[in-house]
């Protein structure tokens, strides 16, 4: 899987590359408007992270030019910019995600993941792991067969752990994916709690392995 | 408080009455030396009672044509006062309104008319240059808000990558761990505070424009349920009382951060167990929520006002957004305290 970065924040790309390359993404940078153009109009890429603001011209325009060459690339827009003309803006152009700094790494691997398996499965968009079985599309989970109920909560955090399989992933992270804008104005992370305790006991009961598991008290794992 | 010009007339009505007051005896003085003066010269000898009628006759006259002359003064006085007050104070009270009716939110300038006297002329150039200083400074301050809100959106989004980064090192210790979140916790809160900052500056830049009618119960009832999980976890009773079919005319997203805010206050601010009571009318809604003392109601809707600890962890500006949002749309935001019950109204 090829991934393409274009951000001027060499620091920033550098911790997005590093946390990506140990999935099997194959991660190039761009940190100008120039170097940007020159990478698409010579490669494809599975998936292109794109700042708005580059040295050189505005992102957009970059966006506007893939889609104009008609390519398939999977695009994600992370902006500093939280203004909503650039989110509808960009996602008119054909953007097909946006996501606003400062963001969790798990959250950005999660909508990486999501937006490839949607490009590359297109219908039969399903993520098998040994006894468990993920259906994307009509978002059911089976394990050895048998039917596992999840509530959309939990069938959100159960794709956002196998996106983020074998990493640390931080409550703040996952307060912050589940309730968005919402969590962030609250101090009590306790419901998450409640959520994974479910989630962890429906896929046991049908006969899962336990792949998450709890580290440092507060931390979770999906172990692979 | 009385107008200038009648401050003035006041005091010119009482120096003539008392010129014209001194001048009795005076007239009574000069008027009778010259009649016994004329007397004598007739060699005519009054009777003393002719000689006292004489005396009454010239005071009286006297007096009389005194009170005349004052009476002429005083409706002179009246009339030119309010003839200078209507056309030489003219250019004053134009530029007065024009004051009065400038608001440095609206960012309008204001021109001032042309007045050919010399001191109006220059007060209302002073005037113009003090606001056009203020505007100044106010578009550098918000604007300055505004970047410097920006520029911190990037810097912190490396914070962050850096820390989910840490998380992943084999071998951290549970401290370690801990560092990290308590890290990542300063650091969310950095960025909420930062992101309300720049809807406060977009919204005083009057983004937001478009207006929609508004289903306001609907959303209400929807806002409520997304916070439910945070209320029930709280074990906190919410009585609401929202008829169906109340709308409102806004911009959506406002109306949203709106409802956000007051809702999350209530339920971030109310102990466990206790009470929330929401009321929604034609022209009013209410957030109220049980409490132990009321609160500093002068610096409740202020930015950063109220305290920010680790304890509430607000951003300081929820409060805010709710007052500069309503005041867009020229609503009323209320704070009361009644029977240990914080009350949050906004009157449509």
């Amino acid at each position: 899987m090829k991934i393409l970065i274009i951000e001027d924040e060499t620091a920033l790309a550098k911790s997005i590359g590093t946390y990506l390359s140990d999935e099997n993404y194959l991660c190039e940078y761009a940190t100008t408007f120039a170097q940007a153009l020159d990478k698409i109009n010579i490669h494809d890429y599975d998936c292109i992270l794109l700042d708005l603001m580059l040295p050189g011209g505005d992102g957009l325009r970059v966006l506007e030019e893939i889609k104009e060459q008609n390519k398939q690339d999977g695009v994600i827009i992370i902006s500093a910019r939280n203004s909503l003309e650039d989110k509808i803006k960009g996602l008119q152009i054909g953007a097909d995600d946006y996501l606003t700094k400062p963001f969790h790494l798990p959250e950005l691997a999660a909508r990486i993941y999501s937006i490839i398996r949607r490009k590359q499965f297109g219908n039969v968009n399903i993520i098998e792991q040994n006894e468990l079985r993920i259906n994307l599309l009509a978002k059911t989970v089976t394990v050895n067969e048998k039917n596992v109920t999840l509530t959309r909560k939990e069938f959100d955090l159960l794709l956002y752990f196998i996106s983020n399989k074998n990493k640390v992933i931080s409550k703040s992270a996952l307060a912050e994916h589940l309730s968005g804008d919402v969590a962030d104005m609250f101090d009590n992370y306790d419901f998450i709690y409640v959520h994974i305790k479910n989630l962890k006991k429906k896929l046991t009961e049908a006969g899962c392995d336990n792949y998450l598991k709890t580290l440092y008290g507060t931390g979770y794992k999906w172990e692979i | 408080m009385s107008k200038l010009l009648n401050l003035s007339l006041k005091r010119f009505m009482i120096y003539a009455g008392l010129v014209l007051v001194c001048s009795i005896p005076v007239y009574y003085f000069i008027l009778s030396k010259l009649w016994h003066h004329e007397l004598d010269e007739h060699h005519i000898a009054l009777t003393p009672a002719a000689g006292r009628e004489d005396r009454y006759l010239i005071i009286m006259i006297v007096t009389m044509l005194t009170m005349l002359f004052f009476l002429m003064l005083i409706i002179g006085f009246v009339l030119i006062n309010r003839r200078i007050s209507k056309r030489l104070w003219q250019p004053f009270y134009n530029s007065l309104a024009k004051i009065k009716s400038f608001n440095l939110d609206q960012q309008q300038t204001v021109v001032f008319e042309d007045t050919d006297i010399n001191e109006f002329a220059e007060l209302n150039q002073s005037l113009n240059k003090l606001i056009a200083g203020n505007i100044a400074v106010y578009k550098q301050q918000k604007e300055f808000a505004d970047n410097a809100s920006h520029e911190l959106q990037t810097p912190l989004a490396i914070i962050q990558s850096k820390l989910d980064l840490l998380l992943q090192s084999k071998l951290l210790t549970d401290d370690q761990y801990e560092l990290i979140e308590d890290a990542n916790k300063a650091l969310s809160r950095v960025a909420r505070i930062n992101k309300n900052l720049l809807l406060l500056t977009k919204i005083e830049n009057s983004q937001f424009m478009d207006r929609e009618l508004i289903d306001l119960s609907g959303l209400l009832e929807s806002t409520l349920s997304a916070f439910s999980h945070f209320s029930e976890n709280k074990d906190l009773v919410l009585k609401r009382d929202i008829p169906p079919g109340i709308t409102i005319e806004g911009n959506k997203i406002l109306i949203e951060i709106l409802l956000n805010n007051l809702i999350t206050n209530a339920i971030r601010y109310t102990v466990n167990k206790g009470t929330i009571a929401i009321t929604l009318c034609d022209k009013y809604l209410s957030v109220a929520n049980s409490a132990t003392e009321a609160l500093q109601n002068d610096q409740l809707f202020k930015r950063f006002g109220t305290t920010t600890s680790s304890i509430t962890r607000g951003t300081g500006l929820g409060l805010s957004l709710v007052k500069q949002i309503s005041s867009r749309y020229g609503w009323k935001v209320d704070y009361t305290f009644h029977d240990m019950y914080h009350i949050f109204s906004i009157q449509f």
